[in-house]
């Protein structure tokens, strides 16, 4: 396996007048290619600052990122699906899919033609036309998910996708979401706060803990897929995880 | 997969045939008010002795009153000369002073709104993009907001004198001011998971504002031109009373006072009031439901839908 993204020696503080604010402290991670990343822990423990590192929204205070060997830049390709509805309201689910494409002046014809490949992959292609109002909220996550994918970028970022839907909902989202990572092949990078999220979906689970915000241990998930979330090895994990977050 | 996300295409469907199969009275309702309304009117003018009849004329004598404005110059000239050619017959109708009333209102009011919703708009635009232009219009924009500008009128007046060019001016600076406004709240809270999703695709400013802020701030946008519209109306309709011109509804309201005509004055505000009601209804409704509703985009700020 390849190194995608190596991680050196990040540091993130956030200053305010009022107090300075130790978000991150000492991260060292690599990610290969194609890897499934989960990153998990309390609130304030780092994870989505470092996601929100890796999107470009957020500045590095000190340490490294680099991808393929090169430093990161603002304008890479990434995806990235938010834990609020991000979708443009005004634009229909294939329209929004073709967001990123027309960013990247791809001729119509093969913006059509991509992003109702991507809609397909989510299996909402009779859903196309719709705007995302008419669509049910897990709907709206799998055209999310549609649109960060569809201009073929580097890694996928998603920040608590589904947090917002409901139990039933968010599990065929995950299986979903293995699913287009398996066809796709991509690297993909998850925050969440679910546990058993977490153990279902990621080749390896890095735990954070708060204070400063810092990597924990990180956990290899050798289970084969698809996943059951009843095996006793599969609940095993999830209380080492749980164990891993909580006492420290 | 299917069975917990039910697809919503039947149910919407179903609402459309049934609001397409609302019965005639239904969409009558909204009259029975004003029949209710006249049918008093019509009660309390009949009391009315001699010359109080003149000041409290009966409703069958205002639609004949009304009559008589449109057609009354046609019938003239058909009397005097039966063989009047078509076209002659459509001229002489629009030398109906009511019409002539009607006609330059018609044009100024919409004229100076749509001066009023392009200078609104480009300087919220401003003021909601650059810190300068927000800093330098927020503070005069509050204080003129609260001044009526009718007040403005005999400034005006004075500067530019008696004409079309008063009325104009004052009418779209009355709309412009809530235009702007509204364009410089829109422009300020476009949802910001909007932009930042833009921005995780590498869509550069100019393209982040061409395709997420304008079509994410068009509820605010089209709520400020609502207000500037409103503003307008009642601004141009005072303006056109006091700056002294001969053409316009109000003028000629007020013209009527003079010779007691309340007649005409109920139907200059029956048109007037017809007028609010036809541009709401080919201006924004059209705009709305090809839009703001379409997207969803009106739940969030709380509209209810307009049936009426």
């Amino acid at each position: 396996m390849v190194t995608k993204i190596s991680i050196q020696n990040l540091r993130k503080i956030y200053d305010t007048p009022e107090r300075r604010v130790h978000a991150l402290e000492g991260v060292n991670l690599n990610i290969e290619d194609g890897e499934f990343i989960c990153l998990v822990g309390l609130s304030g423990c780092g994870k989505t600052t470092l996601l929100n590192m890796l999107a470009g929204f957020v500045e590095i205070t000190a340490g490294t990122i680099t991808m393929d060997g090169k430093t990161l830049t603002q304008d890479y390709d990434k995806g990235v699906v938010f834990q609020e509805y991000a979708l443009f309201p005004w634009r229909t689910a294939r329209q929004n899919v073709e967001y990123g494409l027309e960013i990247r002046n791809v001729p119509e014809e093969e913006r059509k033609r991509i992003s109702l490949d991507f809609l397909r992959l989510v299996r909402l292609e009779e859903f196309a036309d719709f705007f995302p109002h008419n669509l049910s909220g897990g709907m709206r996550q799998r055209v999310a998910v549609a649109r960060a994918m569809a201009f073929d970028p580097q890694i996928l970022l998603m920040d608590e996708p589904f947090g917002a839907l409901d139990a039933q909902t968010r599990e065929e989202l995950q299986a979903l979401t293995v699913d287009v990572w398996q066809k796709t092949k991509k690297t993909i990078l998850y925050v969440t706060h679910n546990l058993s999220e977490a153990v279902y979906l990621g080749n390896r689970i890095v735990v954070f803990v708060p204070n400063p915000g810092r990597i924990r241990e990180i956990v290899k998930v050798d289970l084969p897929r698809p996943r059951d979330d009843l095996a006793p090895e599969f609940i095993k994990l999830q209380r080492h995880v749980n164990d891993l977050i909580r006492d420290f | 997969m299917q069975t917990s996300e039910a697809p919503p295409v039947p149910q919407s469907m179903d609402e459309k045939k049934k609001e397409v199969r609302s019965p005639i009275w239904v969409k009558l309702r909204p009259i029975y008010p004003f029949i209710v309304i006249l049918a008093i009117w019509q009660v309390a003018a009949m009391q009315a002795q001699g010359n109080q009849g003149r000041l409290f004329p009966t409703v069958d004598a205002i639609v004949y009153r009304a009559w008589e404005l449109v057609t009354g110059p046609l019938f003239r000239a058909l009397a005097e000369n039966p063989n009047l050619g078509l076209f002659d017959q459509i001229w002489k109708l629009g030398e109906s002073p009511i019409l002539l009333h009607t006609l330059n209102t018609a044009w100024r009011l919409p004229f100076s709104f749509f001066i009023a919703a392009i200078v609104g708009t480009v300087v919220g635009i401003l003021m909601g993009r650059f810190a300068f232009w927000e800093s330098f219009f927020v503070p005069l924009l509050s204080v003129l907001l609260p001044i009526p500008a009718i007040a403005w009128t005999p400034i005006v007046v004075i500067w530019s004198g008696i004409g079309d060019q008063t009325v104009i001016v004052i009418t779209a600076f009355a709309s412009f001011l809530p235009i702007a406004m509204a364009v410089w709240t829109g422009v300020k809270t476009v949802n910001p998971v909007w932009i930042r999703a833009a921005q995780s695709m590498n869509a550069d400013k100019m393209t982040i504002f061409r395709t997420v802020v304008l079509p994410g701030s068009l509820p605010m946008i089209l709520s400020g031109m609502r207000i500037g519209l409103a503003r307008a109306w009642r601004a141009g309709v005072g303006a056109e009373a006091f700056a002294g011109i001969r053409w316009g509804l109000s003028a000629g309201i007020f013209d009527a006072q003079e010779y007691l005509d309340i007649a005409f004055m109920m139907v200059a505000l029956g048109i007037l009031g017809l007028f609010g009601f036809v541009l709401e209804k080919v201006l924004f409704q059209p705009i709305e439901s090809r839009t703001v509703i379409r997207w969803g985009m009106m739940e969030a700020m709380g509209a209810q839908d307009k049936k009426v």
